[in-house]
């Protein structure tokens, strides 16, 4: 005989079995069903404290990896936010995670799983570079040039495995994912080939000059977390403001129903995916022209991971991407401190990032289901 | 005869609703026993409790007069109950056999996939043959009509060895013809000593079929009683409360129109067996008609469908003119909702509404492309939230506590009447209604007709697909039938019923 369905029966066995009465007892039994809705402030009271508990258990995990317990408030709140200098360097590192996050969520609102970040990112700094290394344009134009040329190539990069989808109903999972290896490849063939720097004959372009760089803004704040900025803003008004953004919903929502209303899905999924595409080179311009000055051989590693993740964390909700780039940025800063003070590796910044990943998606169990007492009041 | 199956005193909630509170059932070995009542008053989720998908908050469930607990259907296969859901529970891209095996009792002793899936096979044309219908195994199930895919959910809770058999609105999807084979078939189940529940809402077939009948109404059981003893308007007063005056074809008022759409040899490309879904369908829809079509599903009546409301089907030749217009089969969706044309589709959350978004979003998708809502840039919530508002109110949709809720949230014959009131916000010129009264109770299948024949006064030309005879009768001015992907036949109303019934079954 079955116990109880869906529901754990706290009652003691014997006396359901005893008396032969399924009935449970007032207060001992509870029931997990399926909620249709939830209160958008419950929601947000749920997240905040899966995300504390992510944190909770990260800090755990990094007392016992030998970091004092009194010194990490101090390292992750007011060192990385209220130091001048860490938090610049928080903001240095955001403006590419925020395009990559960006440029995850809208591709995943179309619901075109866009695993090429990186691939796209690598042609965005390549196409970038390729108007530096030709000194294409005059030079109060080079940088503007260098910005169409990263959008332009990002997007182009991404236009085969839209086209594959759509047209062939090849997996995007795959073929995005697969482009980014020879992207990849491609890059170390121009780094180690004809791109090498000649000053010194090592793997990466030779140094932007000064008008081709992403100028500072003052206080060593660069312009890169200005163009993050609005791009996120854009991201926003087109998937709150604008139609695109309700023909999004419903080709996110169900793209059967989405086609029969009348919605160009197609157009409308072409139109993400490119954007897509296009955020993500821009976010290789955001590293080689805002940070490192030049094309390096592996500038892209981890950003591809980090956009999907920031954008998962985000809900695919570019405002909500921008803080969320913006804490994953400030755990960077902080892992990279950790591990020169205390020498945690590095990997432990990873190990945080999947803490809090796994916390909130946990989460979603409490908002999508509740548990409620049942049988209080159940003798009939 | 012994109880075979006892539910007392069940309660149930969802999400802070009471859908059960308080309902009573028993069947006896032997006997078909239907479950009468309105859309929402509780049957599909106490049957569900009964088939163990649904833990009961209160209230005991007896299989043998003992005491069960069922912590899923497995257990509720345990105990040989089986239960065919209105919405079919199979997986798609498998074949009929693979369907059946996944729920079958495993092998006594050890055999390799392909043995257990021929023997499953062989089973499953001994049993078919035994309930006097054929079927083939190795089809994928997607390949199969409603009627034959719901013979395979049977077979499916009959191999699975169930003997207490709960069909939840079975007939729904059939013709006339099929629903009284598949009821004979279940009646001589009974005969052979299996308890059958019939969940249902058409007073006709518990009449005919029935041992006895238990009516419920609002998440209680309001009586059981012997359907022979009691007249149809007293189990109509049962089930809805009052009575509703039984309505009666109502000619157009109006002369029809001109030709307004025009359907020329359309025809979907030939399968390597060399049948064709569409085979050539003529068809002439004046303005301010009803035309219904009405046939055994699966003859080609929803490809006809999405070729008119222009969903990504196989490509089709022939043409489909609409005055004025031109050929439709150039014009992507949105410009065919653009020129008038409204559609009414058969799955409401497979094609007509996003069950996750909300009201206001699904009602505001009709009409966004015209820029009533804003310019592409923009979008005007307010108007979007008011325009809805006003519809919801119009339409009489009941259950929206707040246009931002979901649609999904909506029972059937409310999201029907959303479908409606998006649909038909705008005047629509031509009107494709495919089974819209599918699933919904008498009241709000009434409300849904007055709404088509509103739309014919108005000098619409509708097109009525559906598998309900008793529908086409009551609404359309004129009838076909559709069998096998062509027009077999056309009747002036009043029409013969039992020609038209003859005329579904002669080709098909």
């Amino acid at each position: 005989m079955a116990e109880a369905s869906l529901s754990a029966d706290m009652a003691p066995s014997h006396k359901t079995r005893a008396a032969q009465q399924p009935q449970p007892l007032a207060g001992r039994r509870y029931a997990l069903e399926i909620r249709q809705h939830m209160a958008w402030h419950w929601q947000a009271l749920i997240l905040a404290t899966a995300l504390l508990a992510g944190f909770a258990i990260s800090a755990a995990i990094l007392i016992g990896a030998g970091v004092p317990a009194d010194e990490l408030a101090n390292e992750f709140v007011m060192q990385t936010f209220f130091d001048g200098q860490n938090f610049r360097a928080v903001l240095f590192q955001a403006a590419p995670m925020i395009l990559v996050g960006l440029a995850g969520c809208v591709a995943f609102r179309a619901r075109f799983w866009n695993l090429g970040l990186e691939g796209q990112m690598i042609w965005g700094a390549i196409g970038a570079t390729a108007i530096s290394m030709w000194q294409i344009g005059p030079e109060n134009l080079r940088l503007p040039l260098m910005f169409i040329a990263a959008i332009g190539c990002g997007l182009l990069w991404v236009l085969g495995p839209a086209w594959l989808k759509l047209k062939l109903g090849v997996n995007e999972i795959i073929s995005t994912l697969m482009l980014n290896y020879m992207a990849a490849n491609f890059l170390l063939h121009l780094v180690y080939g004809s791109w090498k720097d000649p000053k010194d004959n090592f793997p990466y372009s030779p140094q932007f000059r000064v008008f081709e760089r992403l100028p500072e803004l003052g206080a060593g704040i660069g312009s890169s977390i200005l163009l993050a900025g609005l791009v996120a803003l854009l991201a926003w008004w087109l998937a709150s403001v604008s139609r695109m953004g309700l023909y999004l919903r419903f080709v996110d929502a169900n793209p059967r129903v989405a086609h029969a209303s009348g919605v160009p899905v197609r157009r409308t999924i072409y139109g993400a995916v490119l954007l897509s595409g296009a955020m993500a080179g821009l976010a290789g311009f955001a590293v080689a022209a805002g940070q490192e000055g030049r094309l390096t051989q592996a500038f892209y590693q981890g950003y591809g991971f980090s956009g999907i993740l920031i954008a998962f964390l985000a809900r695919n909700n570019p405002l909500a991407a921008t803080v969320v780039a913006l804490l994953v940025a400030a755990l960077f800063v902080t892992g990279r401190s950790l591990q020169v003070f205390y020498q945690v590796p590095f990997s432990m910044v990873q190990l945080i990032q999947a803490v809090i990943v796994v916390c909130v998606a946990s989460s979603d169990f409490f908002i999508r289901h509740r548990l409620r007492r049942v049988g209080g009041e159940a003798v009939q | 005869m012994p109880n075979a199956l006892e539910l007392t005193g069940i309660r149930k909630t969802f999400d802070g609703f009471a859908a059960l509170t308080d309902a009573h059932f028993s069947a006896r070995w032997g006997e078909v026993h239907a479950l009468l009542g309105e859309n929402g008053a509780g049957k599909s989720s106490l049957m569900n409790i009964a088939a163990g998908l649904y833990a009961p908050e209160a209230g005991q469930l007896l299989v043998d007069d003992n005491p069960v607990r069922f912590a899923g259907p497995r257990d509720a296969a345990k105990h040989r109950i089986g239960m065919v859901h209105q919405h079919f529970k199979l997986v798609r891209p498998f074949t009929v056999a693979q369907n059946i095996l996944l729920t079958a009792p495993p092998p006594a002793e050890f055999q390799s996939h392909g043995e257990r899936l021929r023997e499953i096979s062989r089973d499953i044309r001994n049993k078919a043959a035994e309930l006097g219908f054929d079927i083939d195994p190795s089809k994928r199930v997607d390949a199969l009509s409603v009627a034959e895919q719901q013979r395979v959910e049977i077979l499916k809770v009959l191999l699975a060895g169930a003997r207490i058999l709960i069909l939840d609105e079975p007939t729904a999807v059939l013709t006339d013809q099929e629903a009284a084979r598949l009821l004979q078939t279940v009646q001589g189940l009974a005969r052979k000593g299996a308890a059958v529940v019939l969940v249902t809402h058409k007073m006709a077939d518990v009449k005919t079929y029935a041992g006895r009948v238990t009516v419920m109404r609002g998440g209680r059981t309001v009586a059981t009683l012997n359907p022979q003893e009691a007249s149809v308007a007293e189990l109509v007063k049962l089930t809805v409360g009052e009575s509703i005056a039984a309505q009666g074809f109502q000619p157009s008022a109006a002369p029809r129109g001109p030709v307004r759409l025009s359907v020329r040899g359309l025809r979907t490309p030939a399968s390597p067996e060399g049948r064709r879904v569409l085979d050539g369908v003529d068809l002439d829809l004046h303005a301010g008609e009803i035309y219904g079509l009405a046939g055994v599903g699966g003859n080609g009546q929803g490809e006809l469908a999405g070729a008119i409301m222009g969903l990504q089907g196989e490509p089709t030749e022939g043409e489909i003119r609409l005055e004025g217009h031109g050929d439709l089969k150039t014009m992507a969706a949105s410009v065919r909702r653009g020129i008038g044309i409204a559609a009414i589709p058969a799955d409401r959350y497979g094609l007509a509404l996003a069950g996750g978004l909300s009201v206001a979003e699904n009602y505001a998708i009709g009409r966004v492309h015209t820029g009533r809502y804003g310019p592409v840039w923009r979008l005007r919530r307010g108007r979007i939230q008011s325009d809805t508002q006003e519809a919801v109110r119009a339409f009489d949709v009941q259950g929206v506590r707040s246009v931002a809720q979901k649609a999904a949230l909506l029972s059937g014959g409310n999201a029907q009447k959303l479908v409606l009131a998006r649909e038909f916000g705008k005047s629509p010129t031509l009107v494709l209604a495919h089974s819209p009264s599918r699933g919904l109770d008498v009241r709000a299948s009434a409300e849904v007709h007055a709404r088509l024949r509103a739309a014919r006064d108005s000098g619409a030309a509708v097109l009525l697909i559906s598998e309900d005879l008793d529908e086409v009768l009551q609404l359309a001015d004129r009838v076909g039938v559709m069998t096998r992907g062509r027009i077999a036949g056309e009747f002036a109303q009043p029409a013969d019923r039992q020609a038209i019934g003859q005329a579904m079954v002669d080709h098909g």
